[in-house]
């Protein structure tokens, strides 16, 4: 608890096998999201369901950057927000094709993160979370602000472009398709950070993480690993940002606003940011208890801030912490 | 341009009341608080009940007082308790309170956008440089400069000066020599709160109430810390005079990109000094 900013996690040794049993629960999990559509009783549950896996994706960029690089980001709603005005402006002008469209939005969030990276990651603890926060606004206002962009306050809708690499895009606004493609995506995604944290570059950020220092001196460059992790951090925001924009078929500054960012964390924290897949558990759990709440909507924000309390006091390994401890301390059978 | 100058330096007195909070707080508890701008607002709030009901120096008052009560309790409840633990803790404690502060606020006073009442007494205009200039305004200058010297001569002068910036400067030296850096901190955090409190009923007059007044001005009070380097009275003090300078010449002459201009000044700090301006702290 004492070191929440500074990941405990041991680097375990590289067991034969975690690969493939990874890659093989990435299989079944992929069988699965081809089964969602016959699994959810309706559209509406299907669309709750995708909505709630674009949040996924967000909280599991937000829980990355926290597992492997120890930073505690309060805007990272920029990136996904850059990935989907990019994707939206591109297509609503008609500038390039849907596909080199589709690669911009996904790779501009990617640059920047970097370039911002490589500047805020110099900054730790206190200091960064109040730094992205207002990075993450600037972004906000200048969404806000400039109305040739995307007519600011208002937001703007956009028609999806007929064919994107050669199937038609009307999949991306129904639920049924678009259910199986974010879950597809999020598995994709969770697989490929579970094989980045045992990769040598993984290692390496997870060093520096637990003391960039002591890496300093075994003659790592600190700086550059810790910024490539900001950029994987965006592109998996950006994903999300993506799919949001393409399912409403509409932007608006909100996305970008440090609400947003804000309530990634607290999915993050309240899965069990120590874990890959805890992230993306917390923000699908907030997401159905908001839609429960429906009544109590108003008062949302102090439910959310209050559960936040309580979650880092009492248990700050989340969700995923105390099933594991519940997985544990399974009675012998 | 006189005028324009004076009005960018009312916006940086109003952030140096909220920064000055900031870094007192984060002297003592090396945390910052995120619920210092959701504070700020409470006070406003607060002060506006009671000057509604025409009493607008009785709000100033009653808010300073109350604020400091509250910063009172959150040191002992929020700040002592989880001072052994990560400061990131905290922060995330704070940033709860936060959103509890705000849901509190719509759901007493609504979400409607409020006028605050001008003092009759400073409801007058003054010229200078033959152009009007609202008295208020610079009441709103006089009221910061007068926080910020009574702060410096009580830190330089007085013996809980001392006593708050030995602690400032390392909080277990101070207290193995004698210091009680849990009653100090008690002092320095309801000091801070109740700035916040006066802003907030300061700024009243300026800005339209609002649930979420208090998280724009943090942003622009955390820029302000971040770039005079965070734990650094005099840092904040530069810092606040400058990011009014700027988002009000910004808002004339540049107006596309007057919101951005402070985020990109600090950016471009952090480049050249990581730690800010008057940074020794991390």
């Amino acid at each position: 608890m004492s070191t929440l900013a500074q990941g405990t996690i041991v680097v375990r040794p590289r067991r034969i096998g975690a690969t493939t049993a990874t890659l093989l629960a990435g299989a079944v999990a992929l069988a699965v999201g081809f089964a969602l559509p016959l699994l959810l009783p309706s559209k509406i549950a299907m669309s709750l369901f995708a909505q709630a896996l674009f949040d996924a994706l967000l909280a599991t960029s937000v829980g990355f950057l926290f597992l492997q690089n120890g930073r505690i980001s309060f805007g990272q709603a920029a990136f996904s927000g850059l990935g989907g005005y990019a994707f939206g402006i591109l297509v609503a002008r008609g500038l390039v094709g849907s596909e080199i469209a589709l690669l911009i939005a996904l790779l501009l969030p990617t640059l920047v993160a970097f370039l911002l990276g490589l500047v805020i990651a110099r900054v730790s603890g206190v200091a960064h979370a109040m730094l992205t926060l207002a990075v993450g606004q600037a972004f906000y206002e200048v969404a806000f602000r400039w109305r040739e962009l995307a007519k600011g306050d208002d937001g703007m809708s956009f028609d999806l472009p007929r064919r994107i690499f050669g199937l038609s895009s009307r999949g991306l606004q129904d639920p049924a398709f678009m259910v199986v493609l974010a879950w597809c995506l999020l598995v994709v995604v969770l697989v490929g950070l579970a094989l980045f944290a045992r990769s040598r570059i993984g290692m390496v950020t997870a060093a520096i993480r637990d003391n960039e220092e002591r890496a300093r001196f075994l003659g790592y460059s600190t700086t550059l690993p810790r910024a490539l992790v900001y950029a994987l951090a965006a592109f998996i925001a950006a994903i999300a940002g993506i799919l949001q924009a393409s399912y409403n078929g509409y932007i608006a500054p909100q996305m970008f606003h440090w609400t947003v960012s804000g309530y990634a964390l607290i999915m993050a924290i309240l899965g069990g940011a120590k874990f890959i897949i805890g992230p993306a558990v917390g923000a699908v759990v907030l997401f159905y208890v908001k839609e429960l709440a429906g009544q109590v909507a108003e008062y949302w924000p102090a439910i959310v801030g209050g559960a936040l309390v309580l979650v880092t006091l009492t248990m700050p390994q989340g969700i995923i912490g105390i099933l594991r401890l519940l997985w544990l301390r399974r009675p012998p059978q | 341009m006189l005028i324009q100058i004076l009005n960018g330096v009312v916006y940086g007195a109003l952030l140096y009341l909220l920064a000055v909070g900031l870094v007192l707080i984060f002297g003592l508890r090396e945390v910052v608080n995120f619920a210092h701008g959701a504070l700020f607002m409470v006070g406003a709030y607060l002060g506006f009940s009671v000057a509604a009901a025409g009493y607008w120096w009785g709000a100033l008052v009653v808010s300073v007082v109350a604020m400091a009560a509250i910063g009172c309790l959150l040191d002992a409840a929020v700040f002592r308790t989880l001072r052994k633990q990560d400061p990131m803790v905290t922060v995330l404690v704070t940033f709860g309170l936060l959103l509890i502060l705000e849901t509190l606020v719509t759901a007493i006073w609504g979400k409607a956008y409020l006028r605050y009442p001008t003092p009759t007494i400073l409801s007058g205009t003054v010229t200078i440089a033959g152009s009007p200039f609202p008295l208020y305004r610079l009441f709103v200058i006089a009221v910061s400069i007068a926080v910020a010297i009574s702060l410096s001569a009580w830190l330089r002068f007085t013996r809980v000066g001392l006593y708050v910036r030995a602690a400032s400067t390392d909080p277990r030296v101070a207290s193995i020599q004698g210091i009680n850096v849990d009653r100090l901190s008690l002092i320095v955090v309801g000091l801070g709160t109740a700035l916040a409190g006066l802003s907030g009923v300061v700024a009243g007059p300026l800005l339209t109430l609002s649930p979420t007044m208090g998280s724009y001005i943090l942003i622009d009070s955390f820029i302000v810390v971040v770039i005079g380097g965070l734990g650094s009275f005099t840092g904040a003090f530069v810092a606040a005079l400058l990011i009014g300078q700027i988002h009000n010449f910004g808002a004339i002459y540049l107006p596309w990109a007057a919101t951005i201009l402070p985020f990109l000044l600090m950016v471009a700090i952090l480049i050249w000094r990581p730690t800010g301006l008057a940074g020794s702290r991390a």
